[in-house]
């Protein structure tokens, strides 16, 4: 009976280069639905306890959920490993067109497995499947190797992702290049890639992806789209995208400036949709499936830049690219962020480590190469450390490719004390004086610093009601209740897989209904927080057995002990007080012990105490499993 | 004499979302797959541009043209071209000589399938969230 999977997961073995399927468990669908719960699961009985990101034994996965490739509007795939820049779980969410095509060649997510001895990508098609040779290739930009694999494979229309220089470096925040403005961005799954020597995997496929009850999957469709186009927030990113959060956030005191010195930036709306209408807007682009069309497509047409086709500018790299390095011509923030593309680094991280380093440089930690200003503002420094990073040819860029908190930890002395990470993860633009629910949602994301897996600032700053009323911004209490109930929620409808911009419009209503007529399941309205819940606990449980414990439960030091020193929020910082009230009502909503472990009870009542394992045969057949796997050199 | 309709495609305003392919091949096969659907969408200049093709309902229509079996004719009530799958032979010849590829034999169907504009409402049309697809009625039917 059709129920929107594809029945199957493909594995692809780099080091045999042998690949065959794998039927989805029924109880894997029942408990964890798909995307991120196939994700947390798979990676936890996947990767032995203590593996290295970078070595073999590491598992990198693209998951698809029940409604991806559907109708449902405004869903997208995720990528899952354990990470080489925090060392604990990572997912990292992309929308565009591959994910989809990861169902339309017959297949819920691929798991990729081992080390290619050379240079190699994966081409699949529909059953077909080819480990073939990516030397020719090695040392691309992501970009232009999106564009050899398909002229390789004379398959204009497959789906590639690929990986740049970066990933090739195994710099430790290099990304996923999903085809164009679209990236698997964040914790360096595309350094997990490189250390694989997997340089793209391209998919096309003809296979149908059907639902239990097409008519009432329409409905449920039809009054989701009505849902966002009801909505203020979409109607926002349908015009402008994320770049209208710029002036937002900076009135609301939440932009970082200067590696986060300051919250505030007075030419914040240079980098803003004003700025970016006037010199970026052309027209607009969707994802697959996307009623929304965030992404605004346009070009710098004039300056030293021009001309250059651009993605809009979206609010997280105008933040940590622009304003937190103090360059506000959006046209070479542009250039900057298109730069991180085609290398294949995250933009997000980069613009923390050039913040980090703008300030080190300042501070005399760190001395600058001759003849090269590194300070801030210096968009030629930008440049040049951007190079540095992505090709690992000097000894800063070696330094810097490690990350902030790693980066601190080897220079020394103060360095830490300007090092805005959480458990590794560089923190997003959103910076927290001022709204300690938010700086709590850093403290306990799975990944690390993440502002996607519970968005407090909409309550503290952005008027967003709980329960009906007004939340306090600087007060503690009820903090880690709201922020519980958007982490598991969201988690939960990470498993379709949502975009975070589709739920700023389809309500839970919808989203049940569309998951029920695709899926033939009957669930109540609770269903997605009780499956979130799940999931947060057995991420949790990952991060436990690798290592993590509540001590890094915690802000930067930046955060916690330098009172702002202006805008809306002037004189404050979240103390070390302020984390420890928080933190302990967190693990006490979470059912945690005050260490942040999971109690037997609470696994007991998520139904994780069984500890049923996931297991992929080790030695497979691929002719008795109907796939045929051809090898090529 | 009937009034033809046809699907104007307005290509400024696509966004390559391919919700009309989504809605295309789910009433057309019954499940999702744009690769199957019956209107095209060719995304270029990195993402700069999309151009949805459908089938213009021609005139002197090559795919009717070239039937060995006539089994491609005008609905008289739309003015589309119609594939009647009980006469089509699967010979693939309509694909051949259609100048912009949206005719041809499915993979799992075996018979050759085109845009019949739904009767008159074209899915397609109604699943664009932009206006890029919209339903224009056109002069009276040259039969060539």
């Amino acid at each position: 009976m059709a129920d929107g999977s594809m029945g199957q997961f493909l594995v692809a073995d780099l080091t045999s280069r042998k690949a065959w399927t794998l039927p989805l468990p029924q109880w894997l669908k029942d408990d964890f639905v798909g995307g991120k719960g196939f994700g947390a699961k798979l990676l936890y009985d996947l990767t032995p306890a203590g593996a290295d990101p970078l070595g073999p034994e590491n598992v990198i996965m693209f998951m698809a959920g029940p409604l991806t490739a559907t109708a449902a509007p405004a869903m997208r795939a995720c990528v899952i490993t354990k990470s080489p820049l925090t060392g604990i779980y990572l997912d990292s969410f992309f929308g565009g067109r591959f994910g989809p095509e990861i169902k339309f060649a017959g297949y819920d997510g691929l798991i990729i497995l081992g080390r290619a001895t050379r240079p190699t990508y994966v081409w699949i098609s529909d059953d077909q499947v080819e480990f073939r040779s990516a030397e020719g290739m090695w040392g691309t930009d992501a970009l232009a190797a999106n564009d050899r694999v398909k002229k390789d494979l004379d398959a204009p229309e497959a789906r590639v992702v690929t990986i740049g220089q970066a990933g090739e470096n195994r710099v430790k925040f290099a990304l996923i290049s999903c085809e164009f403005n679209r990236q698997a961005g964040r914790g360096g799954a595309g350094a997990v890639m490189g250390s694989k020597n997997l340089k793209a995997i391209a998919i096309s496929g003809s296979r149908l992806v059907k639902v239990n009850d097409p008519a009432a999957f329409h409905e449920a469709c039809d009054a989701a789209g009505a849902d966002i186009r009801a909505s203020q927030t979409c109607a926002a990113l349908t015009d402008s995208g994320t770049s209208n959060a710029v002036p937002w956030s900076n009135s609301v005191g939440t932009l970082p400036f200067r590696n986060y010195f300051d919250q505030v930036d007075d030419q914040a709306d240079r980098l803003g949709d004003e700025g970016q209408k006037k010199h970026l807007f052309l027209g607009k682009a969707a994802c697959f499936g996307c009623p929304i069309r965030c992404s605004q497509m346009g070009a710098v047409r004039s300056g030293k830049y021009a001309p250059m086709i651009t993605d809009i500018v979206e609010y997280e790299s105008a933040a940590l690219m622009g304003s937190n390095i103090d360059i506000h011509d959006v046209r070479a923030v542009a250039h900057l962020v298109k730069l991180c593309d085609a290398y294949g680094l995250d933009s997000m991280s980069t613009g923390g480590v050039i913040g980090f380093a703008f300030e080190a440089v300042e501070k005399g930690i760190i001395d600058p190469p001759p003849g090269v200003k590194l300070s801030f503002g210096s968009v030629a420094g930008a440049e040049y450390l951007i190079d540095a990073i992505a090709m690992q040819n000097s000894d800063l860029g070696r330094l810097l490719g490690l990350g902030v908190r790693r980066a601190a930890a080897r220079l020394g002395g103060d360095a830490e004390a300007f090092a805005l990470h959480v458990k590794g993860l560089e923190v997003p633009g959103w910076a927290p004086r001022g709204t300690p629910g938010m700086g709590l949602a850093y403290m306990t994301a799975d990944r690390g610093a993440c502002h996607q897996r519970g968005f407090m600032v909409a309550y503290e700053v952005g008027g967003k009601e709980f329960r009906g009323k007004p939340v306090d911004t600087y007060g503690l209490v009820q903090k880690a209740e709201i922020l519980k109930g958007e982490q598991d929620y969201l988690a939960g409808l990470d498993t379709l897989v949502k975009c975070d911009f589709g739920a700023f419009g389809v309500t839970s209503k919808s989203y049940v209904r569309m998951f029920q007529a695709a899926t033939g399941r009957s669930v109540d309205a609770r269903f997605f927080d009780i499956l979130g819940e799940r999931i947060w606990n057995q991420t949790r449980l990952f991060n436990l057995r690798e290592g993590l414990t509540a001590r890094e439960d915690r802000l930067p030091r930046r955060i916690v002990s330098e009172p702002l020193p202006s805008g809306p929020h002037k004189g404050r910082r979240i103390s070390e007080a302020d984390m420890a009230v928080m933190l302990a009502d967190y693990y006490q909503q979470r059912g945690w012990d005050k260490n942040g472990h999971p109690t037997e009870g609470k696994l007991q009542s998520l139904n994780l105490d069984k500890r049923i394992r996931f297991t992929i045969t080790p030695k497979p057949i691929p002719d008795q499993i109907g796939i045929s796997t051809r090898l090529r050199d | 004499m009937a009034e033809k309709y046809f699907i104007k495609t307005n290509f400024d305003l696509c966004t390559g979302c391919c919700l009309c392919q989504l809605a295309c091949s789910m009433r057309l096969l019954g499940g999702y797959n744009p690769h199957r659907a019956l209107l095209r969408i060719e995304h270029a200049g990195e993402n700069l541009y999309h151009f949805p093709t459908v089938c213009n309902q021609c005139a002197n229509p090559y795919c009717a043209n070239v039937c060995p079996v006539q089994a491609i004719r005008r609905d008289p009530a739309t003015g589309a071209m119609v594939v009647d799958h009980e006469q089509c032979v699967a010979c693939n010849l309509c694909h051949r000589y259609c100048p912009i590829g949206v005719v041809g034999v499915d993979v799992e169907l075996k018979k050759s399938v085109k845009c019949d504009l739904c009767d008159g409402a074209p899915r397609c049309v109604a699943a664009c969230p932009t206006g890029a697809l919209e339903l224009a009625v056109g002069g009276e039917v040259n039969h060539g």
